[in-house]
């Protein structure tokens, strides 16, 4: 217990700096977002300690069942209990499972299938827009930014998001870019669930029925046949995504590394991970 | 130009989407919708101060549905779609690129957007090999009676043995292989539309128009799940109907011509944007223009329940169905062939072939009822 009470007080005090350099920077969105997720870490620490202390915890309604532990939010809205993890991070983890720019839906699909989360996709609506403005407010003060991915006119590309520390290779998306990004999502979701087999965990149902829905439009995987609603076999799958894949690959690599070097090119640091604005293009017509 | 600014009054003209462009197909007959839309009025308030209002206009859910429905194909850079076209149309594995047309940064116009397709779409058709495969949220242009409307239709598809095939998604069920008529029909006239516009453009560019093909992919959730499916549709007929009905719209001045000079069909709103046009006089000036009512008018204009109640005042043999009224070609009311049927009505210039045909069959139903 006292080992989750010192995470608690470390992810306090982070926070609070959070809201210092947040107001600081007159960034008040951001310092309210940030704020409500430091009301949440305190009353998760009330809690927490309330079981060591019998006359405290008489005061609380409804204490958190133990064992939930700090990671992988849990509960159904961001401000119901226990969903310590903020959702930036918890975005972060489920791109850094994927490897490959994603959309919301993507992002909240994997992340409930394979981490148990329960990210909703209201709640990854405005996270670019915050994270660009934090950025501009001080950049590089975070560790990593949720940004954006580049199209070939070096502007945001729609709905997309990745992780600022990935090469601007693969923060580009180029025509056969979404078909590779969606063959590497089943590639990896397979992987993830082969992972959890070696060690002899059962995959959980909902990451089975994911890797079936993408089995579903990857070419070469057997089609289970209405009696039997075997789920694909990973093994399987990732086999055929990645016999697609090499088709693809050199094409998509190429296009991606052209746009990366315009991107490097032209654009300044914030523009590099949120997008060019509408200058950037007008240049491109003129060129 | 002018004599339809006077019909629309001091208001702009509305532009028109591609439900609409298809509606003009479903009844190339009507000069009142032909008028009328050519000169860009809307008839959905007009229809409503004259007390018909339209009984349409989409419920908000099944809007969300067909956005839910359109997402869930064009995810992943459009892989469902990809799936169904390698099934439908022998799509080569290698041929997967996505390209979204609309995704150009900002929030561009409609000029920008179409200038952006323009471009990409020449370069599509110029060299074949560096071409995408999949285009989404093209923006097209389809000129109507000297008003240019801008469309767009869900994806276009290429390199298709080097064609282009409009891609239509709809969230009607395909159940067992059927799907509704009515349904399937209105998006064959909806996606016609698209394939028009499309060909315009190819022409504009100076390439073969032919190359977008007349074979549509309606993408539909098939039986009870929310899966896709794919089918091909021709819309060889819609595309000669419509045509037909857009070069007569080019013409319509013609039957504008006809028309008396200080004929207005201007609702004169006030500063509000009510209405302050006298009903009767606008009624007078609408029933100005022939229609031609049908019982389909129902389900695709808003001017539907005005032109039934006029049908029906009138007793026309309109409010019987398309069917009826071809068979009793020249007689105009229900009396009227009633009248010819049990004889009291002499048959004019012309009409003795029916009348005769109507004859008999009076004989016939009277022989049952006197045997019954």
């Amino acid at each position: 217990m006292s080992e989750r009470l010192d995470a608690l007080e470390e992810r306090i005090n982070a926070l609070r700096a959070e809201v210092r350099r947040a107001v600081r920077g007159r960034d008040g969105a951001l310092a309210r977002v940030l704020r409500a997720e430091l009301r949440t870490a305190e009353r998760a620490w009330d809690r927490a300690l309330a079981p060591q202390d019998p006359a405290e915890g008489s005061l609380e309604d409804s204490p958190e069942p133990a064992g939930k532990g700090a990671r992988g939010g849990d509960g159904p809205g961001s401000d119901g209990p226990g969903s310590l993890v903020p959702v930036r991070e918890q975005v972060h983890e489920a791109l850094t499972l994927l490897g490959v720019p994603a959309s919301a839906r993507v992002i909240v699909a994997v992340h409930g299938a394979l981490r148990a989360g329960s990210l909703r996709g209201t709640q990854l609506a405005s996270l670019r827009r915050d994270e660009e403005r934090s950025f501009r407010s001080s950049p590089f003060a975070r560790p990593y930014y949720l940004c954006a991915a580049l199209t070939d006119r070096l502007s945001a590309s729609r709905g997309l998001l990745t992780v600022s520390t990935w090469p601007q290779e693969r923060r580009a998306i180029g025509p056969l870019s979404p078909r590779v990004d969606f063959l590497t999502t089943a590639i990896r979701v397979g992987e993830h669930i082969l992972r959890l087999e070696e060690t002899g965990e059962p995959a959980p149902d909902a990451a089975r029925r994911l890797l079936a829905r993408l089995a579903h439009n990857v070419p070469g995987v057997p089609v289970p046949s209405a009696a039997e609603d075997a789920p694909p076999d990973p093994a399987v799958v990732v086999r055929a995504a990645r016999a697609e894949l090499d088709v693809h690959a050199g094409a998509d690599a190429d296009a991606r590394a052209r746009i990366a070097e315009r991107a490097r090119a032209r654009l300044g640091d914030a523009e590099r991970l949120f997008g060019g604005r509408l200058l950037s293009l007008a240049r491109e017509e003129a060129s | 130009m002018e004599r339809f600014d006077r019909l629309r009054g001091a208001v702009p003209a509305r532009p028109h989407d591609a439900r609409a462009i298809a509606a003009l197909a479903a009844n190339p007959g009507c000069g009142r919708r032909a008028v009328m839309d050519a000169a860009g009025i809307d008839k959905d308030a007009t229809a409503t101060h004259l007390g018909f209002p339209a009984p349409f206009g989409r419920s908000p859910f099944a809007i969300t549905r067909g956005n839910a429905f359109e997402a869930l194909v064009k995810d992943s850079g459009c892989a469902e779609l990809l799936r169904l076209l390698r099934e439908l149309l022998g799509l080569p594995i290698p041929l997967a690129a996505y390209t979204d047309l609309g995704d150009i940064g900002g929030n561009p116009s409609a000029h920008l957007r179409h200038a952006h397709t323009l471009k990409l779409i020449d370069r599509a058709a110029r060299d074949d090999d560096e071409a995408g495969t999949l285009y989404d949220h093209p923006l097209l242009r389809l000129e109507i009676a000297g008003h240019t409307s801008y469309l767009e239709p869900d994806v276009v598809a290429f390199r298709l043995a080097g064609r282009f095939h409009i891609v239509e998604i709809k969230s009607f069920a395909i159940v067992d292989g059927q799907a509704e008529p009515d349904k399937v029909a209105a998006a064959a006239r909806q996606a016609a539309v698209y394939v028009l516009a499309l060909r315009n453009m190819l022409a504009e560019l100076g390439h073969d128009p032919a190359r977008v093909s007349h074979e549509v992919v309606l993408v539909c959730p098939e039986n009870f799940a929310n899966r896709p499916a794919g089918t091909l549709l021709d819309v060889r007929r819609e595309l000669a109907v419509l045509r037909r009905q857009l070069s007569r719209m080019a013409k319509v001045g013609a039957i504008a011509d006809t028309l008396p000079e200080d004929l207005t069909f201007d609702l004169a709103p006030d500063a509000d944007g009510v209405p302050t046009r006298p009903v009767s006089e606008l009624r007078e000036a609408v029933g100005a223009v022939g229609a031609r009512y049908a019982p389909e008018c129902l389900s695709t204009c808003d001017l539907c329940f005005f032109c039934r109640d006029e049908a029906a005042a009138e007793g026309s043999t309109e409010l019987l169905g398309r069917q009826v009224r071809d068979a009793l070609g020249g007689v105009a009311t229900v009396s009227e062939a009633l009248g010819l049927a049990d004889g009291t009505l002499t048959p004019g210039e012309g009409q003795e072939e029916i009348a005769r045909l109507l004859r008999l069959a009076d004989g016939i139903y009277g022989v049952y009822a006197e045997a019954g």
